[in-house]
């Protein structure tokens, strides 16, 4: 028994190692006291994180995405709560086929929506990059946004808004009255979800972005063909820690992790 | 009859294409606890569902009151449904629940509080009026649901299975207690149920339905002494039902002579009913129990099992063994198809 | 009425480009044709790395699986005080940037990276060894990219064996392989075709880390789909990875509905 537990911690410890592992070293790596990307860090100091907030494009950049995280969330949130809502208490007449339409962004690569919204929608239409950038990242998060509110609505009976409808209620106050406060959990957690998605998203905002506009995550990658300094490290460092600070705010705070 | 309250013409119900209930007719009148009892699938449900209007009928007219609802939306009938799963808003407390659809009316806060203290009070839940439904039991969730209906004043307060998700104990309570609710405030109470003897216990007529009709409506005396189908003997305790044919007994599984002759073409029994130990039947045991004041047998006869009660202070005869037993013709219940 | 703007958004946003751009593929010169395929794979480039693509994304999943199923079993077996923690570290890495995430590995394979670092101080070698843009680098930061949706898919999996199954196998005298292969396996398979087509699909269409860690020296379909319109303002060779890469997805999402639904 003691054997078995020894190797089972083995086991978990290598495998945590491996994913976890990377992130330690890659906060050492920004807090080089040197000038060039290296492991062991030649001296420690806090330079790079310090320098990455004087950037001017990184500031521009992370300005934009955490707008496109936000918007583009709380747009695909107004689209997507009445149709998880329909689809889940209403047979609609091709409700499978709306199910696939609205889940398709997900399993469809990111790179090919990025490339296909510029060609046929973007530049026809003659977009400018923000709007496109908006547009595709709703897109994107839609899919998650129905899924997540869904599962949260599987768990709030129908009979609910029938009472409330007897009670004198219209559909549309049950809704506000009754659904919307007893999925306001599952919201949040789709709201975050989407965010972090949107936030971390690279392959639909690649062709997408244009000259001066460009998601963080966008801009760190080609500030990386330009040089190797820690500043990217660093800066991955730190968009980890915001990222890890949210979920784990949201799973204290709501239990995020039974929605998603 | 004009004293009808709840008038139910022709009623017909369908979802989509499947007809759930064809063709109803049923008068309840003003006051008065009806049941509408059958096996799940026999459309108890859906007609209730109708008269709450949250099913609006295939064709048929739906009368309260005097009054045509037939197309009048379910947020403007003024009637109540306490729901199988009682419905509570999870985010409101048991004051809030109850207040909710006085709320909506917009009544002054001092009459919103008065009456929601008064409906409270009435289904005996005074000092509970904080707790969030997930903080009380199944027992106090339906006291709930009740008062939020009560309060609303209804004209009918529809129930449905009220007694299914409680256990014995509370179900013998919240029995007496639904009973003293409507002789309090004289509502016209329809409950919907599966249980016979809840029906039994509980109403003032019992509806019988399967396949979405009415087989039988009366009292409960009435529907238990003088069932007249087979499906509602079957229902009401007759377990042993048999077919009579040129004067013998006939089952699936064979037949006996006995000479009966009666106008009706079978003959149901209650296990009380059936005189074991002497008799012109032969039957072998296969299962006996103790049951308090008496002793279930079950035999197998060559008209296939039969359910027998016998004293106990009959002398017990052991599994496996012959006993005689008799179907008496003054005891059988002349049923129809 | 109500899923409808999601549907038609969905539509004019998503489908209606996407379906342009597959259906440019096949009307080369103003007709239909499936010449652009035949002049894709024509190309020995493509060939390579349209089975490089397929060879990684087998051997991600599949290295995936192995890793998985190990960690998996002994996260289920963890007390449960300890398993929370434990499943939480293995989600984490989902929550933080594909960027951040693979540019850990330039630190750790870089020119003075950790593994360079090592090599050069114990002598093995005299010069750095060059260990990104390689295969090798584009595999390992694939697996860590992919391993936490295996290991979520198979736990859940596994959470669902009925607690003695394995105990009361192990006394009627199976060995540990014959408990593998006759319950955990069967009893997992759900899991497993869950979380192979999310990290084979992942594998596939991952974008970043094939850039970082790959460059131009190992491109995969998805570094290949970037260079050809950015370089060449390629869209046919475009429009042919991209229809690649969807049914490559589309048949791992069937294969897993399929099983998924045989078993139920």
């Amino acid at each position: 028994m003691q054997f078995r537990n020894l190797g089972s911690w083995l086991i978990l410890g290598a495998t945590l190692t491996f994913l976890i592992g990377p992130f330690i070293i890659i906060i050492f790596a920004g807090a080089s006291a040197g000038n060039s990307l290296a492991f062991p860090p030649e001296g420690l100091s806090l330079k790079w994180y310090l320098k990455v907030f004087t950037v001017e494009s990184f500031r521009a950049s992370f300005v934009l995405s955490m707008g496109l995280a936000i918007f583009g969330t709380l747009a695909a949130l107004v689209l997507g709560v009445p149709a998880a809502y329909a689809l889940n208490r209403y047979k609609l007449p091709g409700d499978e086929m709306i199910r696939t339409i609205v889940a398709a962004p997900i399993i469809v690569p990111g790179i090919i929506v990025g490339l296909a919204l510029l060609r046929y929608l973007v530049v026809p239409l003659n977009f400018t990059v923000t709007v496109a950038l908006f547009f595709a990242h709703t897109a994107l998060i839609l899919p998650y946004a129905v899924r997540v509110v869904s599962s949260s609505l599987n768990n709030l009976r129908s009979d609910m808004e029938e009472a409330a409808v007897l009670l004198g209620c219209s559909r549309v106050q049950a809704f506000f009255k009754v659904v919307l406060p007893n999925i306001r959990g599952g919201v949040l957690s789709a709201f975050i979800l989407g965010f972090v998605t949107s936030f971390n998203q690279v392959p639909v905002s690649l062709f997408l972005s244009g000259p001066g506009v460009r998601t963080l995550p966008i801009d760190m990658l080609s500030y990386m063909e330009i040089t190797y300094d820690p500043s990217v490290a660093a800066l991955s460092a730190l968009l980890a820690f915001m990222s890890v600070a949210i979920v784990f705010a949201a799973e204290r705070l709501l239990g995020f992790s039974r929605y998603v | 009859m004009s004293d009808a309250f709840v008038r139910l013409s022709d009623l017909t119900l369908s979802y989509g294409k499947s007809v759930a209930v064809p063709d109803l007719n049923l008068d309840i009148r003003e006051g008065e606890l009806i049941a509408l009892l059958g096996p799940s699938g026999c459309g108890k449900t859906t007609t209730m569902r109708a008269i709450a209007g949250l099913l609006a009928p295939t064709s048929g007219r739906i009368v309260i009151d005097g009054r045509d609802v037939t197309r009048l939306s379910a947020n403007k009938r003024g009637i109540g449904l306490v729901f199988q799963s009682y419905a509570l808003f999870p985010h409101l407390n048991a004051f809030e629940n109850v207040a909710f659809g006085l709320r909506l009316q917009k009544l002054p806060q001092a009459q919103i509080r008065a009456r929601t203290e008064a409906a409270i009070a009435t289904v005996g839940l005074t000092g509970f009026e904080a707790r969030k439904p997930a903080e009380m039991s199944g027992g106090q969730q339906q006291r709930v649901a009740l008062a939020r209906s009560l309060v609303m004043e209804p004209k009918v307060l529809l129930l449905d299975e009220p007694l299914s998700n409680l256990d014995a104990r509370l179900r013998l309570e919240m029995r007496i207690e639904l009973q003293r609710v409507q002789k309090a405030t004289g509502v016209t109470m329809v409950f919907v149920t599966h249980d016979q003897a809840e029906a039994l216990a509980m109403a003032d007529r019992i509806v019988l339905m399967r396949d979405g009709k009415i087989v039988q409506l009366g009292t409960p005396a009435d529907l238990y002494d003088r069932p007249e189908t087979a499906f509602a003997a079957g229902f009401m305790g007759f377990e042993n039902i048999l077919r009579l044919e040129d004067g013998d007994l006939v089952s699936e599984h064979g037949r006996a002579a006995v000479g009966y002759h009666a106008q009706a073409p079978m003959l149901g029994w209650r296990p009380d009913a059936v005189s074991v130990g002497t008799g012109p039947l032969q039957g072998r045991v296969v299962a006996s129990s103790f049951a308090g004041g008496h002793r279930e047998y079950v035999l197998d006869t060559p008209l296939g099992p039969v359910n027998a009660n016998a004293p106990v202070s009959l002398a017990q005869v052991g599994v496996g063994e012959q006993v005689a037993f008799d179907l008496p013709l003054a005891s059988a219940r002349p049923l129809f198809a | 009425m109500l899923a409808l703007p999601a549907a038609v958004f969905a539509c004019l946003l998503f489908l209606v480009p996407v379906m342009i751009l597959l259906s440019e593929a096949f009307r080369m010169d103003g007709s239909w044709s499936l010449q652009g395929y035949v002049d894709f794979f024509a190309k020995p480039l493509n060939r390579t790395v349209f089975l490089r693509t397929l060879k990684l994304g087998v051997l991600v999943a599949g290295t995936a699986a192995i890793i998985g199923y190990a960690a998996a079993f002994c996260i289920v077996n963890l007390p449960a005080r300890t398993r929370g923690g434990v499943f939480g570290l293995v989600v984490l890495p989902l929550m933080i940037s594909p960027v951040a995430r693979t540019y850990a590995w330039i630190v750790i394979l870089g020119r003075t990276g950790i593994v360079n670092n090592a090599i050069v101080g114990l002598g093995l070698s005299d010069t750095p060894v060059r260990l990104l843009f390689t295969e090798t680098a584009v595999f390992l930061g694939l697996l860590q990219l992919f391993l936490p949706l295996m290991i979520i898919s198979l736990v859940s999996a596994m959470e669902n064996i009925p607690r003695d199954a394995i105990p009361a196998a192990r006394v009627l005298g199976a060995s540990w392989v014959q408990v593998f292969f006759r319950i955990i396996l069967p009893l997992t398979k759900e899991g497993l075709v869950v979380g192979g087509t999310l990290v084979f699909t992942g594998a596939l269409t991952a974008y970043i880390t094939p850039a970082i860690l790959g460059g131009s020296k190992v491109l995969m379909l998805e570094t290949l789909l970037y260079q050809r319109v950015n370089v060449a303002n390629d869209f046919v060779s475009a429009s042919v990875i991209a229809m690649i890469l969807i049914v490559m997805s589309f048949s791992a999402n069937l294969v897993l509905k399929r099983l998924a639904s045989a078993r139920t």
